[in-house]
């Protein structure tokens, strides 16, 4: 496609120190990579960037050994063509991937997890020597750290630096990063940034993975766009502008839709209120939605953004504060209780804690709602069935046949299923948990003109994203959270822009 | 937040995927079948006694008892949980039934079902309040529930159950069992309240993920409480058909059976990964170990070769299971 010669310009004397060529690799008969080409060359950091489901993190699994490919090469200089079987392959290549959900033992302490596997049988762990070997590494890449502290009492940056250790004590040539920041703070983010410079410099080829723009450009030499599994652009970073790089991740729907009027200010009746809400990881969050209002939850991972939410839908335990309704107050002990109160959760795993993937799309819409659907516990299969008709149509759910099993619709008709179940509960409060996480851009845009028309017609949703330009997209307020506090709150108006919130969330201290 | 690990998946796809995941199911359904039918046949053939129709009631009313307690470990196993404690709430409730028969017909079935349901409540109560774990609560009970039956009667069988006992629940109606009539009403009524009512939808939901049920404003603990409560008056109902049977009630009532109705649960169709299961299944996973046990005892095979068989089926059956899921 665009650009695919321009990879081989620039370094192409020196041999990448590993190629995929010709990616093919497909799921359940749907294409997720369509003959995808990347090539990294020791010294440089590669960033790798798509939208969600564009094949980014497929293809590190199958470079990592986890998945598979249905065709195409990976070969590995100077060895030439690989068969990469599974991660233990993978790391004796000296291949390793630095992911969010990182797979260290919490229980076993730093030298363990860095040695982690290199033990056979029931020989005797030479404990010292991995102390030492340890020590070594960690010297040169994270001097604070101890080689006899427990994975589990370490932060998550610390966590990231043990996972890089290891892959360097396996002779670590190429490593790979899936947005490793998204849960670091703006200065452990520089720490990082620093360590992947040091590793560029002793000559590793870095893949570098995060829909953070600015770091993008703070940190790689190279870039490979995806999309829906095709590459659409590759070549050395400072050919594009940023306007450019968006252009081509999100194709041209999304950025017409991006451009779009931000939403004008509402004027509705409060119908949630919270006041001094507080959980174990909430501590005191006032809050106000207005019918017809989109407000939204910006934060790091772990910042209790989606804490807040989990407290005003009973699945945590409320210590103090209270929940309004319509100006009523509610007790919420349990999500049943949210459900009669009013309120539908959204959650953000979908697969693990929205969906039943084995029952079919009328189950899915009526679960939970056997006040609705039931007399004296008899199913009312006939109205049920009429009624997901009916939202099947209006929100286009495809397929369309509601005898579908879950599992296999797209994402994106599966938030939409989960919305029905809630619309049909009669919810007042949307509570929504990245909710276009792993949909793709077409299904995106639909989700937003559904959460536009929940408000039209009343509802107060709060929305939690990691995604800054769906936030300022949709909402009308914003709202920072930041150590289980919801710290600033500020109106959606022409001034407010992704350097803006990105400011007041690394601003320590609270108004 | 990562990249996405389901992809999307355009609407082309999902037909093919959808038909595969029936097909799968049909087969599932079909080989529980074939493999029941298959095993009769080769019996058969061996040994001409095993299809006269006399034999054929005898292995209905030897697989009867195990089909109703496997009927309850079906709706337990649909959660994702287990009940090891079946064969013990055979043993308590079947002596506490016996003892309480001499105060009359109703205060023993009475007092027995009451055991079963005091027995299913203790487990359900213990694994979903106190969210402890099925398989750990339930063998533990298992031994409590044993143990109970031997200081009952410190050990002593109990003889001379009333005719009127016995007619109800080992008697005839048109030739036909009672313990049949029994096991077939039971594994359709649960049937129809797996397929037409919220209670079934809610099991398969908190068996296909838990998480997602409570999410959507289950109550999973209630619901779990029941099935436990279901399986425990189910294996009540069991060992009456046992001591009526016999014609007395010997504490030690109903040992193995658990492993009995796990096995016709999971040839039957139910999945110990949870949300699917079948109660008829659960008929022909019954029907199956029996036709196995006569089988093997009109060959003459020693009744300890049988234990092996039994146990090789089972394990045979889960592996049939992952196998299936995997592939689905």
């Amino acid at each position: 496609m665009l650009n695919r010669a321009t990879g081989e310009g620039d370094g192409a004397s020196r041999p990448a120190a590993l190629s995929m060529t010709g990616i093919v690799k497909s799921f359940a008969g749907v294409r997720a990579l369509k003959g995808v080409d990347l090539h990294l060359r020791g010294g440089e950091v590669h960033a790798l960037l798509g939208e969600n489901g564009a094949g980014k993190s497929t293809l590190m699994k199958i470079m990592f050994g986890i998945v598979q490919p249905d065709e195409g090469v990976i070969s590995l200089d100077p060895v030439g063509s690989v068969e990469i079987g599974g991660p233990r392959d993978a790391l004796a290549m000296g291949i390793g991937l630095v992911s969010q959900e990182l797979s260290l033992v919490p229980q076993l302490d730093v030298a363990q997890n860095i040695f982690l596997g290199r033990t056979k049988g029931l020989r005797i762990v030479p404990r010292g020597d991995f102390r030492q070997e340890a020590r070594k590494i960690l010297d040169d890449l994270a001097p604070h750290l101890k080689t006899d502290s427990t994975v589990s009492s370490l932060g998550m940056a610390d966590r990231q630096l043990v996972e890089i250790s290891r892959t360097l004590a396996r002779g670590g040539r190429i490593i790979a990063f899936d947005e490793p920041t998204s849960s670091l703070t703006p200065a452990e983010q520089e720490g990082l940034f620093a360590v992947i410079r040091r590793l560029k410099a002793a000559g590793k080829a870095i893949v570098y993975i995060s829909h953070r723009m600015s770091e993008i450009r703070a940190i790689a030499d190279q870039v490979t766009i995806l999309r829906d599994g095709d590459v659409v652009a590759v070549g050395p970073i400072r050919d594009y502008s940023e306007a450019r790089l968006n252009e081509l991740i999100a194709g041209r729907e999304l950025s017409r839709e991006m451009g779009g009027e931000k939403p004008a200010p509402v004027q509705g009746k409060p119908v949630l209120r919270l006041g001094q809400l507080s959980t174990a990881r909430v501590r005191a969050v006032d809050l106000t939605v207005g019918a017809g209002e989109i407000v939204g939850l910006s934060g790091l991972v772990g910042s209790g953004r989606s804490a807040i939410l989990r407290a005003c839908f009973g699945v945590d335990a409320v210590t103090a504060g209270m929940i309004e309704i319509d100006g009523r107050p509610v007790k919420v002990e349990t999500p049943a209780d949210a459900m009669q109160a009013g309120l539908a959760l959204i959650p953000e795993d979908r697969r693990g804690h929205a969906i039943v993937p084995m029952m079919d799309v009328e189950r899915n819409f009526g679960l939970g709602n056997y006040g609705r659907f039931s007399s004296y516990g008899i199913i009312k299969g006939g109205e049920r069935r009429r009624i997901i008709r009916r939202y099947v149509e209006e929100m286009r759910i495809r397929p369309p046949r509601i005898g579908a099993e879950m599992r296999n619709l797209s994402g994106g008709n599966q938030q939409k299923v989960v919305i029905a179940r809630w619309l049909a509960t009669g919810a007042r409060v949307f509570l929504f948990d990245e909710p276009t996480r792993g949909i793709d851009v077409g299904a995106k845009a639909e989700i937003y003109a559904l959460l536009r028309r929940l408000a039209a017609d009343g509802a107060g949703l709060v929305v939690v994203s990691s995604e800054l330009p769906e936030l300022l997209l949709l909402c009308h307020r914003i709202g920072i959270v930041s150590g289980g506090r919801l710290t600033h709150i500020v109106a959606n108006d022409a001034s407010l822009t992704e350097e803006r919130l990105i400011e007041l969330a690394s601003r320590e201290d609270a108004p | 937040m990562t990249d996405q690990t389901t992809l999307p998946r355009p609407d082309t796809a999902e037909g093919k995927a959808t038909k595969a995941a029936r097909s799968g199911d049909m087969l599932r359904n079909a080989s529980v079948a074939i493999g029941c039918v298959a095993l009769f046949v080769v019996f058969s053939a061996l040994n001409a006694t095993f299809y006269q129709p006399s034999n054929l009631i005898d292995i209905m009313l030897q697989s009867s008892i195990n089909a109703v307690i496997a009927v309850g470990m079906t709706l337990v196993i649909m959660t994702k949980g287990i009940d090891l404690s079946v064969g013990s709430v055979v043993g308590l409730s079947s002596m506490v039934a016996a003892d309480m028969l001499s105060h009359g017909l109703l205060a023993g079935i009475g007092a027995g079902l009451l055991v079963g349901l005091v027995c299913g409540a203790l487990n359900g109560v213990l694994i979903a309040k106190l969210r402890l774990p099925d398989f750990i609560v339930t063998l533990g009970t298992l031994s409590i529930f044993r143990g109970a039956a031997l200081i009952y009667t410190d050990g002593q069988p109990i003889y001379g159950l009333p005719p009127e006992f016995r007619a109800i629940f080992a008697g005839r109606i048109l030739d036909i069992p009672t313990p049949v009539i029994l096991a077939l009403v039971i594994a359709a009524v649960a049937f129809l309240l797996v397929r037409f009512t919220a209670l079934g939808e809610q099991i398969i939901a908190i068996g296909g993920n838990e998480e997602a049920a409570k999410l959507s404003g289950i109550n999973i603990e209630r619901v779990k409480i029941t099935v436990y409560v279901v399986s425990g008056v189910l294996s009540s109902i069991a060992g009456f058909v046992l001591i009526a049977r016999i014609g007395a009630a010997e504490p030690i009532g109903g040992s193995g059976f658990e492993l009995q109705a796990i096995g016709s649960a999971v040839i039957g169709g139910a999945s110990l990964f949870g949300g699917v299961g079948n109660p008829l299944g659960s008929l022909i996973g019954a029907l199956t170990l029996g036709g196995l046990q006569n089988g093997l005892t009109l060959m003459n095979v020693p009744s300890f070769w049988q234990y092996v068989a039994s146990g090789v089926v089972v394990i045979l059956a889960v592996f049939a299971d992952q196998w299936t899921r995997q592939r689905g």
